[in-house]
């Protein structure tokens, strides 16, 4: 014995199978709309019901939290029936799907880009509706996590560091690129601070010989810092990594000098002990022709 | 668009309004939402000519609704157009009816045809289409003479609906019975036969392998044929004339003219555009000399590489930051059977990384994949650390192998380069659930293993998706359980970056089972043993002497209290195990599934305090409970695996293994846990306790490989219940992959194995083994695990034991990777 639900799926009379879905749907049976909507939306093809049930159709998915599906149904019928009342609501919620479709920001962000461009079509579509704030509202939260996003992956490299030197240098570089490819970041700030200290940990766990060049780029970012962010609350601490920066530099050349004083020391004596016989030394040292 | 009574001036478009427009020709489809569809909407504003009016006609089109598309102007005045349409409606394809055809074909072939059911109309274009979709699909399969009729019935489920009924007449499946080769010389017949490689002449013993003739694989089969004869130094050869006729309805002869030309030699090489590397190294790298057999497959081999760690020309380039090097072998100068050859070489600038990103993590965060990436900015690009970082990346068992893909983008202008990991996720976790008869009891084991668990989520309602997941930790869980006989269970968890800054893997374990004879509690005929222990251990990768090693250190404790329990060297009592292991070793195999290249060196120490040494304890004469309360012994491990792929998809594998226990102080004599059982499955079976270590060997029951010098029965319990002090254990096997994709690893092996044990060092000869050999098969499916099958023969009887301890057919689990010793 089938159920009534059985039943009138089964059967071909569309009319009462499309009241049937409009009715679950108003009781809240998405599910069970959903399989009736499925079937009737290639019957209703090119039939004047068919917008109707478009409409239906895609907000079933909505409420089923198939969001992939749904922004396609959305979108769907924003781009077929561009005259109808319903016209602009699909084109944002479908912009909104995507949107909800959003995910963590340390996760691949393709559907996040995909939301902001959905949200600002509907905006360049629809200058006057009264959605347009909440979607622009969506796409300054959308920027700010793939902001985070840029910031964070760029920090990776300075929290690496500590493991592999060599990760200071990709730290700044990082993020340099991530100011690059947001301009108004809003942790420029702490992203300025990182780079001065990234550089001058760089610096500090380089060979001496290489010390003065990477101190002296660090000193660059750090008045860089002091110039362009004079009221932060960080610019004692970009101060402070100034002067430690020059102290560096100065223990660098005070090691240097050590060490060729050193070198010219060890030399001396070599040729001291050597004086006696340095025409055989000489001889040794010449390469064959 | 047809104007009737009007001449439209294409140079001077005019705006009209629509008066209106009717739409003639259509029974079954409503008139409105055709006229709606079109856009030609009265009262609108149109432009004419223009586009509107083509893309009018487009959109219909793309309803695939009708046969044909008219769109009339019927009326126009200075400022109104009318507009009719004329379309011929025909019936709607609602669906195939396959006859004649196998189950499978029919699915295949439906599945081919699916997306135009429903969409599209029935005319003289969809009979073509679908003739041309079954031709081509039994044509792969080796029918050539197909006969295809159709006739339509009306569908009763839909309304100007019509199924199509397909008759398939297949006819015989053909195979080729000769194949014939003219103008050849140099090249013996048979010899160019085996270059086609699936195109085979019919032949009484062929029982596998493809028979059928195949147009598309002998196209390419022609292809191969040329290459094999112009590798061999036939730089002009050539096929001239080839030709495919039927001999009967069910075999196809071939007939192949082909022209060899003279066999070349390699003449002069110089060099062009080279200006990092000196002509004299890259003619190192490069390795053909003049006189040598001039052949195109190893100069390009040697030029542009094959494969990912090869020494050739590109290479030396590409991981040296030269990405868009380019190199062209141009042959100069041709003279009787001798080639010049120029190599010209572009170098470009050297490029240095500059963006990282990671693309299709949908789960595992940025940071998991991130810190494995060994292309950091600021780094000059390398080819080789690019594929070092595929490699790491598929390590982590969290994505498809086959899909990862690097994308370097290079920015000319600055001399950087963008590189896009790409990436796709696959499920990690595995599930092991089963009830099984053991023993002659009935036993049941549930098991869990998170490969991607976050535990910093663990109090985030929201990241439940059904676990928190995505950072790369792993968690498994494993409870096995008959009731009062037999209960174990255990619990570990690791973190592959400890605080997520250095490569410290962090990972801590604890387990506690039991086995007894299952008499009452207080009786006393119970004999029962507890195990229980926890570990905690912390890795590191080490950069030196390469980035393959990693040394991991780990303190176990453990606690084993006997009551009135057999087969140990004690029976009742309580005994501790405090021990500190330290472990080195380097893995370079390629792939944790299916290795074909690398290799994997493990050299263990673990040592308890010798407490024998420190107290004053008389070992000669204290009591069980004296001399075995603290548990004391030295082990040492080794064990090496190397791959090496052979020819083709065949891959050998070598593996030896050795492990010895000793003691501090002969007093003391040997520990009686953490011995090594050789024999059988290795799996956490029935009889399982992890007091002792159990190492697989196919062909022999679990256990079994006991020393020779056992001989009593009381020798021979222990030997099989608490294992022996000293093994070694080689493996040889070769191993072929069957099916290799996202749902499944499968390959056939062959194998040939040699072990023993031994109860003295002075015992020990590595020679003396027991042997085995035998065929099997392994399954890797993502939810399950490693599934094997084997078939082994053992060579040497081992008296003292069942049934000599022979067990030919053998089925394992392993539910993490790298199992199966």
């Amino acid at each position: 014995c089938k159920s009534r639900f059985e039943k009138i799926r089964l059967s071909n009379d569309v009319a009462k199978k499309y009241q049937e879905a409009i009715k679950l749907y108003n009781k809240k049976d998405y599910s069970k709309a959903l399989i009736l909507f499925e079937d009737l939306s290639q019957k209703y093809r090119g039939r004047t019901e068919a917008e109707d049930l478009n409409y239906y159709y895609a907000y079933t998915l909505f409420r089923l939290k198939d969001y992939t599906t749904a922004r396609y149904q959305f979108k769907y019928f924003a781009d077929t029936y561009p005259t109808s009342k319903n016209a602009e609501e699909c084109r944002y919620m479908g912009a909104y799907c995507y949107y909800l479709d959003s995910p963590e920001y340390t996760l691949d962000q393709e559907n996040t880009y995909k939301a902001i461009d959905a949200l600002q079509l509907f905006i360049n579509l629809y200058p006057k509706s009264e959605r347009v704030a909440q979607a622009s509202q969506y796409i300054t939260d959308l920027r700010a996590k793939l902001e985070l996003k840029a910031y964070t992956n760029a920090r990776l490299y300075y929290d690496l560091g500590g493991y592999d030197i060599s990760n200071y240098k990709s730290s700044v570089i990082s993020l340099k690129n991530a100011e690059i490819d947001f301009p108004d970041i809003k942790y420029a700030e702490e992203m300025d601070l990182l780079i001065i200290k990234s550089q001058y940990a760089y610096a500090k766990n380089s060979f001496p010989y290489r010390q003065e060049d990477r101190y002296t780029e660090a000193i660059g970012y750090a008045n860089e810092f002091i110039e362009n962010h004079p009221e932060s609350k960080y610019l004692e601490e970009a101060k402070t990594l100034k002067t430690e920066c020059e102290n560096g530099i100065a223990s660098a050349k005070e090691l240097m000098t050590l060490e060729a004083n050193q070198i010219a020391k060890y030399k001396a004596m070599v040729e001291k002990d050597n004086s006696k016989d340095t025409s055989a030394n000489i001889k040794n040292k010449t390469p064959n022709p | 668009l047809k104007v009737q009574g009007t001449d439209l001036d294409y140079f001077q478009p005019k705006e009209y309004i629509i008066g209106g427009t009717t739409l003639t020709g259509a029974s079954f489809i409503d008139k409105e939402v055709i006229i709606t569809l079109s856009k030609l909407i009265k009262g609108e504003t149109i432009l004419l000519p223009s586009e509107a009016t083509s893309t009018a006609i487009k959109t219909l089109w793309s309803q695939g609704l009708f046969d044909d598309i008219e769109l009339n102007i019927s009326k126009l005045t200075d400022d109104t157009v009318y507009f009719d349409i004329k379309v011929v409606e025909r019936p709607r394809l609602s669906s195939f009816e396959l006859n004649g055809l196998s189950k499978s074909q029919k699915t295949d072939i439906t599945e081919k045809l699916n997306s135009k059911s429903g969409k599209t109309i029935i005319n003289e274009n969809t009979y073509n289409s679908t003739t041309a979709v079954i031709d081509k699909y039994l044509a792969e399969k080796g029918y050539f003479f197909t006969k295809i009729d159709y006739k339509t019935k009306p569908d009763p489920n839909m309304e100007n609906g019509v199924v199509l009924q397909v008759f398939v007449e297949r006819g015989r499946k053909v195979k080729v019975q000769k194949i014939n080769f003219t103008g050849n010389k140099e090249f013996k017949a048979a010899q160019l036969r085996k270059y086609l490689k699936k195109t085979k002449q019919r032949a009484f013993y062929k029982i596998f392998g493809p028979g059928k003739y195949s147009q598309e694989k002998f196209k390419e089969d022609k292809e191969k044929l040329i290459a094999k004869m112009q590798d061999k130094g036939y730089r002009d050869a050539v096929i001239l004339r080839d030709s495919v006729y039927r001999n009967s309805d069910k075999t196809v002869g071939i007939d192949i003219d082909i022209y060899e030309g003279p066999k070349y030699y390699v003449g002069n090489i110089t060099w062009a555009g080279n200006a990092k590397y000196a002509t004299k190294d890259l003619t190192k790298v490069l390795g053909i000399e003049k006189g040598d057999i001039f052949s195109e497959e190893k100069l390009g081999v040697k030029l542009h590489g094959n494969g990912a760690e090869s020494e050739d020309v590109s290479s030396i380039y590409l991981n040296d930051g030269y990405l868009t090097f380019n190199v062209e072998p141009v042959q100069t100068k041709i003279y009787n059977d001798t080639v010049d050859l120029e190599i010209r070489i572009y170098e470009g600038p050297q490029y240095t990384n500059n963006r990282i990103t990671v693309k299709g993590n949908t789960i595992t965060n940025d940071r998991v994949v991130l810190r494995q990436v060994r292309t950091r900015p600021g780094d000059k690009f390398s080819k080789e650390q690019l594929i070092r970082t595929v490699r790491d990346i598929g390590q982590l068992g969290n994505f498809d192998e086959s899909k990862t893909v690097p994308t370097p983008k290079p920015n000319p202008a600055d001399g950087t380069v963008d590189i896009e990991y790409a990436v796709e996720e696959k499920p990690s976790d595995q599930v092991e659930l089963s009830g099984g008869f053991g023993g002659g009891r009935v036993i049941g084991t549930i098991g869990l293993t998170f490969n991607n668990f976050s535990l910093r989520n663990i109090l985030n309602p929201k990241a439940y998706k059904p676990l928190p997941k995505g950072d790369g930790q792993k968690l498994s869980i494993r409870g096995q359980t008959n009731a009062k006989y037999y209960q174990s269970y255990s619990f570990s968890f690791s973190e592959p970056w400890l605080g997520g800054k250095k490569p410290v893997s962090f990972g801590i374990s604890a387990f506690t089972s039991l086995s007894s004879n299952g008499a009452s509690a207080g009786s006393s005929n119970l004999q029962k043993i507890r195990l229980n222990g926890v570990t905690v251990s912390l890795g590191r990768m080490l950069k030196w002497p390469d980035n393959y090693f990693q040394l991991t250190h780990s303190i176990n404790a453990q606690q084993y209290i006997l009551n009135n329990y057999p087969g140990y060297l004690f029976t009742t009592g309580t005994s501790y195990n405090f021990n500190l292991t330290q472990e080195i070793s380097r893995d370079s195999r390629n792939s944790p599934i299916f290795p074909t290249e690398g290799s994997f060196f493990k050299f263990t120490i673990q040592a308890t305090p010798p407490y024998s040494l420190l107290n004053k304890v008389n070992y000669e004469t204290a009591s069980d409970k004296k001399r075995y309360t603290f548990t004391e012994y030295h082990k040492w491990k080794f064990e090496g695996q190397w791959f090496q792929r052979l020819a083709g998809k065949l891959v050998v594998k070598a593996q030896a293994q050795f492990g010895f226990l000793g003691s501090y102080n002969q007093a003391v004599g040997q520990s009686a846990f953490e011995r090594f059982k050789l024999g059988g499955d290795g799996m956490q079976g029935f009889d399982f306790l992890q007091g002792s270590e159990l190492i697989t060997m196919r062909g022999y029951a679990n256990n079994v490989v006991i020393p020779s010098s056992a001989t009593t029965p009381g020798q021979i319990n222990i030997a099989q219940q608490s294992g022996s002090p000293i093994y070694t254990k080689y493996v040889m096997e070769l191993r072929y992959p069957v099916i290799a994709s996202q749902q499944a690893t499968a390959f056939i092996v062959g194998f040939a194995e040699g072990g023993n044990t031994w109860n003295k060092f002075s015992d020990y000869n590595p020679f003396n083994v027991r042997r085995s050999a035998g065929i099997g098969a392994r399954i890797f499916l993502p939810i399950f695990g490693m599934l094997g099958i084997d078939y082994g023969i053992p060579f040497d009887k081992i008296p003292g034991v069942q049934d000599f301890g022979r067990q030919r057919f053998m089925f394992s689990i392993a539910q993490q990777l790298g199992g199966f010793n």
